[in-house]
């Protein structure tokens, strides 16, 4: 809709962008033809859900954490897990860390099959919803469904819920998954792995925009395997860092046109989320992903945002073959848990969100409750680049008609998969030119 | 009998959301009555649906819904035909059932016939215990799930 405000200006605004997470708006104006000024605003009411974790138990934060967020749920509890394990000194079992990796796959598939095929594949094919999109693309969405539901069995099999895992303690698990029962999803994920690949090869033929991102990338990175549910942190500005030391480089401030804080890394802007793991971590995927990678276009590193959807087939081709690997491998016998008793302290926990990086800090007193706690999700580190990106296509595009600019700009913040939250996705853009 | 001539009921929900656990509770009820070529399950994910019911030729969906009407209200509709009371948002990425059927129509991946029974909550909020009347209409919603499956095939009521 183009409004003719009393001043001169003009305003276009879109209601209900769908396909993003959360409650937000994006405001464009335009002075004599430049771009005057840009803006994500997360209207999305604060939670608080880091007061309130204050004064609870050091055994709750994996259940109540979760609760963040529906399709992210995994993120949350690993880190916490990680951050509060730390305090209270103890090392899980390798058994318990593979099995976080397997739950974590179960996250990756069902949010990236999500995002790619019935999120951002429409704005490729020309269509406003999946619904849309699925009577002249029925294979494609119903490879999108089949592939959410492996991830779904996933979750429940390790999770015992496919929404909110319920399986995950501080110290591992209540209980472990029976090899037999693991071993039952492997003709899903086979059909999983072939469906993924398709997708790879699907994707790689969208046409993409130039774009290139000049930004920091921030992800994990585990020595010997793509970083997906712990790591240390490694940027491509050559900063290397333990998890425990996040507080010192990653800053989070208020900005006056958004509930959600704006994070920095040593000052500048990053980015956080499959190009930045992509681009850190291509040498530990596997020679399959590397090899599809390459025939979809893909260099080692990708710059371009617009062909995240291409770098999250990957990731999503990789974690069904890094499930199936797990599953081939697991055999029962292992302790679900290892026992933790509290102590005071601070700790940190980190992993690889499907959206990019999420860090928890808590700290502890001597009887384990919490006095302290923060979360930084991949969205708030990313919210800055959402913008910088946005006053690029805005100059860029300026030019285009509104309908044509806001799909672009529209189709630039779903670049990122944001997670402003689960409740409702709304956004309202406006544009204004003066 | 083969899956596809085996009716389906899904009861879909969060277990500890308050009156959104109606539709597992009310699944669970169905499951007890023991009725034969009936397959009843759970799910959280409305997503799921579009797939679970492929091929049936039958299908019942239990769900919570908010249209405003009393607590523990139970309104049956047949959901090829009819809109859903409420337009209720719930799931991942606000993909609730009402999305998932259209998508299933989009697809031609639709039962049969398919009814949804709704049943009107009032408190939905992360660890709220499910509410006295949406509790009392668990087994009468029950009992209307039975009613539809009892209905021959043909019945055009069903």
């Amino acid at each position: 809709m183009t409004d003719h405000r009393g001043d001169g200006s003009q305003v276009l605004q879109v209601g209900a962008l769908a396909r993003v997470e959360g409650e937000g708006g994006m405001r464009l104006e335009f002075r004599d033809g430049e771009v005057a000024d840009v803006r994500l605003n997360i209207f999305e009411p604060p939670r608080f859900y880091e007061a309130f974790l204050r004064g609870r138990r050091f055994t709750e934060p994996p259940d109540i954490t979760a609760r963040i967020c529906g399709i992210c749920p995994v993120a949350y509890q690993t880190a916490a897990c990680w951050a509060l394990e730390s305090i209270c000194g103890v090392k899980v079992t390798d058994a318990i860390h593979t099995m976080r990796r397997l739950l974590y796959c179960g996250e990756w598939i069902e949010s990236h099959a999500l995002h790619i095929h019935l999120l951002h594949a429409p704005d490729f094919l020309g269509y406003d919803s999946a619904i849309e999109m699925a009577a002249d693309h029925r294979a494609v969405v119903e490879r999108g469904l089949r592939l959410k539901k492996a991830g779904n069995d996933l979750m429940t099999a390790v999770g015992g819920r496919a929404v909110h895992p319920v399986n995950v303690r501080v110290g591992g698990f209540y209980r472990m998954p029976d090899a037999a029962a693991l071993r039952a999803l492997k003709p899903t994920l086979e059909q999983a792995l072939e469906d993924a690949f398709a997708t790879i090869a699907l994707v790689a033929g969208f046409d993409f925009p130039d774009f290139e991102q000049p930004y920091t990338y921030l992800a994990l990175r585990e020595p010997d395997r793509y970083a997906i549910e712990s790591g240390s942190v490694v940027t491509t500005a050559g900063t290397a860092f333990p998890v425990a030391e996040f507080g010192r480089h990653i800053v989070e401030e208020h900005v006056a046109h958004s509930n959600a804080l704006h994070a920095k890394l040593d000052g500048e802007l990053y980015v956080v989320g499959p190009l930045a793991r992509y681009t850190l971590n291509f040498a530990q995927l596997s020679p399959a992903c590397r090899d599809a990678a390459r025939a979809a276009g893909l260099g080692e590193t990708c710059r371009n945002p617009f062909r995240s959807i291409v770098v999250r087939a990957v990731e999503l081709a990789y974690a069904v073959e890094e499930a199936l690997r797990i599953i081939d491998a697991w055999t029962d016998g292992a302790a679900p848990a290892v026992p933790v008793r509290p102590r005071a302290g601070e700790g940190c926990g980190a992993s690889e969100a499907p959206r990019g990086t999420i860090f928890h800090r808590y700290v502890l007193d001597a009887d384990g409750l919490i006095t302290d706690a923060q979360i930084v999700p991949p969205t708030s580190q990313n919210q800055p680049s959402v913008e910088a990106d946005l006053w690029t296509a805005a100059r860029a595009w300026a030019d285009l008609d509104d309908r044509t600019l806001t799909l672009r700009c529209e189709q630039t913040i779903r670049n990122y998969d944001p997670c402003i939250s689960c409740a409702t996705h709304f956004l309202d853009l406006e544009i204004v030119r003066s | 009998m083969t899956a596809a001539a085996r009716a389906l009921v899904v009861g879909i929900g969060s277990p500890d959301a308050g009156d959104d656990a109606v539709g597992l509770l009310v699944a669970e009820a169905v499951a007890r009555f023991g009725l034969p070529d009936v397959e009843v399950l759970t799910h959280e994910d409305p997503t799921d649906l579009t797939l679970l019911w492929q091929g049936r030729s039958r299908a019942v969906v239990v769900d919570a819904v908010r249209s405003g009407a009393p607590a523990g209200t139970v309104v049956t509709v047949d959901a090829l035909t009819q809109p859903l009371p409420g337009g209720r948002s719930s799931g991942t990425h606000d993909f609730g059932l009402a999305s998932a059927i259209a998508l299933s129509r989009a697809l031609g991946t639709l039962p049969g016939r398919l009814t949804v029974v709704g049943v009107e909550g009032v408190a939905f909020a992360p660890g709220d215990p499910v509410s006295p009347a949406v509790a009392a209409a668990i087994g009468r919603a029950a009992a209307v799930v039975r009613e539809i499956l009892d209905k021959p095939s043909h019945d055009p009521a069903w």
